[in-house]
């Protein structure tokens, strides 16, 4: 019972790591209809580009500045590659961004190589806070916190900025948001920087609790995008909850019967995706 | 189709993609002067450049490289240069297949070589096989391969999970107590580790608390380890390799498991202690192969020769696999005086190594009864504060002729073709 207990804790923690990055995912789907193949790659480089950072401008420095940078180089992708796909169908981002993930991890193998690099937290936080809780560490507390208060960021974004409010009225009619007189090609752009700075953070993250890999993304990115179908698409709260779930859910299975961990997210997609395909509390329409 | 019948490919695009095309061609390195003149003995070589086994793929890779260059700089085998054809598998199973086909059937290599995972190496070993082809095991170490289902047309460099799990079971059960918890990667290489110290630990009057299979790939090992520790196990035996093992350990330190209970397991690799922060270095462990032999003769030189080649990163036990893998093949097709399968299978079956190739003190040969190499095992301890490359401290060089298991106790009996 005690072990059931600690997995299901143990699944929230998990949880809100997946909800950060279907956060990111779920934005950019919104607003730039795009299902983006390589937030898992800008997930990775957020964690390659802190490490770089840390020696320079410590662990805080690097935790603020590298998700930015990774910001800025999807605000460069945005123009570049994906702008000129827009009102296409649906398929060519798709590939698109497949290919940007496969081309970015390579080029991360170029440049940091292909061995995994250690990236070291600061002694602070790397603590169990206690021994009967002892995967409570300070670090994963400090993730969660942090998740936490990135989603309330974002939330009060959305809510109470005049760029949020543009963004939210994008995702609900883009042509009258257009026909208003609001450039919907800057919008869109500042949006997918946004969705691509979430997947920086949630990379420096990843970095201190798993290592730095060139493939770290990619095996982060699939219950990420789990996590928005069962949360229901459309939806940032309902990708918050989605992760949570999927997390949980892990964690349960695990303490009963580990070899099913992994395939438990899919059942739990299947059975959102024949009973409710909207997802938990997705728009009805949206991918349908 | 509807979303395919939209996209034409206008003359344009494809003369684009035509010349882009060859100029890639011409980015290929160009034989060297001495290949013109001689046709070459080619050796395909099938190992994950990309995914989870990069590193370590990577590694055997320079190995072999290393190895071909050297050989051919001294006038090559029979007077022919060595070409190694490269092929990224990327530890994916059809993948490597489908490489082996085109590298025997198109590029009309003599040999294969190459594998990090158990499951590509079975795969490899058969394709080989079907193709009437050598194939040389450098990396993939489930038993079965020189076991179970051995074949007369397969090498191993690399030691059999029996030799890991034999190489350093008396030191773990001695230092760390006989209740022992496992991780293990739940595919053919985790599965033939955790049967193997099992075994052992029956025999030596330990128990198995319990084991926890995690699938390859596994990013999050805390639902594995809150098992683990619930269990409460005098050893923790971490199964797991590449990027899963810097993974489990990176959370078992950040759990403060390693405080509750000794952790350790069969297999080190610098590649993993590269990757890994100072707090997760720790731990009785094997090693298959170590750059630091003060007293064996030739190792300081091969490392200082591999150090000038590759921007001072030492040899790892992956860059010798490559290393030696190709000069087995390259000492073998000499003896034969030539490059039948079955004539160099004959040269390879207990051909030594050399001690300039085989880099440690205990007799390094291809035994014949199973086509395994029988060298040396390192196991020892990981050095807390150490620094790169001094990781390590080996305890003993264990001759691993004394712990193998004979060819009938592997179940490996080889047929050869009529």
């Amino acid at each position: 019972m005690e072990l059931l207990l600690f997995n299901i804790f143990n699944g929230l923690i998990i949880g809100m790591f997946y909800a950060l990055m279907a956060l990111g995912l779920s934005l950019i789907l919104g607003l730039n209809g795009i299902i983006n193949f390589s937030h898992g790659a800008f997930l990775a480089l957020g964690g390659y580009i802190a490490y770089s950072l840390t020696p320079v401008i410590g662990f805080w420095g690097a935790l603020i500045v590298s998700p930015f940078a990774v910001g800025l180089i999807g605000l460069l992708a945005e123009r570049v590659l994906i702008r000129p796909l827009y009102g296409r169908d649906p398929l060519f981002s798709l590939l698109l961004t497949f290919g940007l993930a496969m081309i970015m991890q390579d080029l991360i193998r170029t440049f940091w190589g292909a061995t995994g690099l250690p990236f070291t937290i600061p002694d602070t936080l790397s603590h169990p806070l206690s021994q009967v809780y002892f995967f409570v560490t300070g670090y994963r507390v400090f993730l969660v916190v942090l998740s936490l208060f990135a989603t309330a960021s974002l939330f009060a974004l959305l809510r109470f900025t005049r760029v949020g409010v543009r963004i939210r009225a994008g995702n609900a009619d883009l042509e009258t948001v257009s026909a208003l007189g609001i450039n919907i090609y800057r919008l869109r752009a500042i949006n997918f920087a946004v969705g691509i700075l979430f997947a920086g953070l949630a990379g420096v993250l990843a970095a201190g609790r798993l290592g730095l890999t060139p493939t770290m993304g990619a095996s982060l990115l699939m219950p990420s995008f789990v996590a928005i179908i069962v949360g229901g698409v459309g939806s940032l709260l309902g990708s918050m909850l989605g992760g949570i779930i999927i997390g949980v859910a892990a964690g349960i299975v695990t303490t009963y019967y580990p070899a099913a961990s992994d395939v438990v997210i899919y059942l739990i997609m299947a059975v959102v995706l024949v009973v409710r395909p909207r997802g938990l509390l997705g728009q009805e329409g949206l991918l349908e | 189709m509807s979303i395919l019948d939209d996209i034409h490919i206008s003359r344009r695009t494809l003369l684009k993609s035509g010349a882009a095309l060859g100029a890639t061609s011409l980015m290929y390195p160009a034989m060297s002067a001495f290949a013109k003149s001689e046709s070459p003995i080619k050796i395909g070589l099938i190992d994950p450049q990309t995914g989870t086994y990069a590193g370590t793929g990577g590694n055997e890779i320079l190995g072999a490289q290393f190895a071909v260059d050297e050989i051919n700089r001294k006038g090559g085998v029979m007077s022919r240069p060595i070409q190694l054809l490269i092929e990224d598998s990327a530890a994916s199973v059809g993948q490597s297949v489908q490489k082996a086909h085109k590298l025997v059937n198109r590029n009309k290599v003599h040999f294969l070589m190459g594998a990090v995972s158990s499951a590509v190496a079975l795969a490899l070993a058969q394709a080989a096989e079907q193709m009437n082809t050598l194939y040389m095991d450098t990396g993939g170490h489930a038993d079965a391969v020189t076991g179970t289902q051995c074949r007369w047309n397969t090498f191993r460099t690399c030691s059999t999970t029996w030799l890991l799990t034999a190489g350093d079971f008396q030191t773990i059960f001695d230092k760390y107590g006989k209740n022992w918890y496992f991780i293990t990667p739940d595919y053919a290489f985790g599965h033939s580790l955790h049967t193997d110290y099992v075994a052992q630990l029956k025999k030596a009057g330990g128990k198995e608390l319990g084991n926890a299979l995690a699938p390859l790939g596994t990013t999050d090992f805390s639902s594995y380890l809150i098992k683990a520790k619930s269990a409460n196990p005098d050893a923790l035996l971490v199964l797991t390799s590449g990027n899963d093992q810097i993974n489990t350990l990176k959370q078992a330190t950040q759990f403060g498991l390693n405080k509750d209970m000794g952790i350790g397991g069969p297999m080190m690799e610098m590649e993993v202690l590269e990757g890994l922060p100072d707090a997760a270095r720790y731990g009785y462990w094997n090693m298959e192969w170590y750059w630091n032999q003060p007293n064996t003769p030739h190792v300081m030189d091969f490392v200082d020769r591999y150090k000038k080649a590759h921007n001072n990163k030492v040899p790892t036990a992956r860059s010798w696999f490559g290393y030696a893998s190709v000069y087995a093949l390259a000492l073998a097709t000499e003896q034969a005086k030539s490059l039948d399968t079955m004539k160099v299978v004959k040269a390879l079956e207990g051909l030594e190594l050399p001690p300039e190739i085989a880099l440690q003190p205990h007799k390094t040969f291809y035994r014949a009864s199973d086509h395994q190499l029988i060298g040396s095992e390192f196991p020892g301890q990981v050095k807390t504060g150490g620094v790169y490359p001094d990781l390590f401290e080996v305890a003993d060089i264990v001759d691993a002729s004394k712990i193998a298991r004979s060819a009938e106790q592997k179940g490996c009996s080889i047929s050869y073709p009529s």
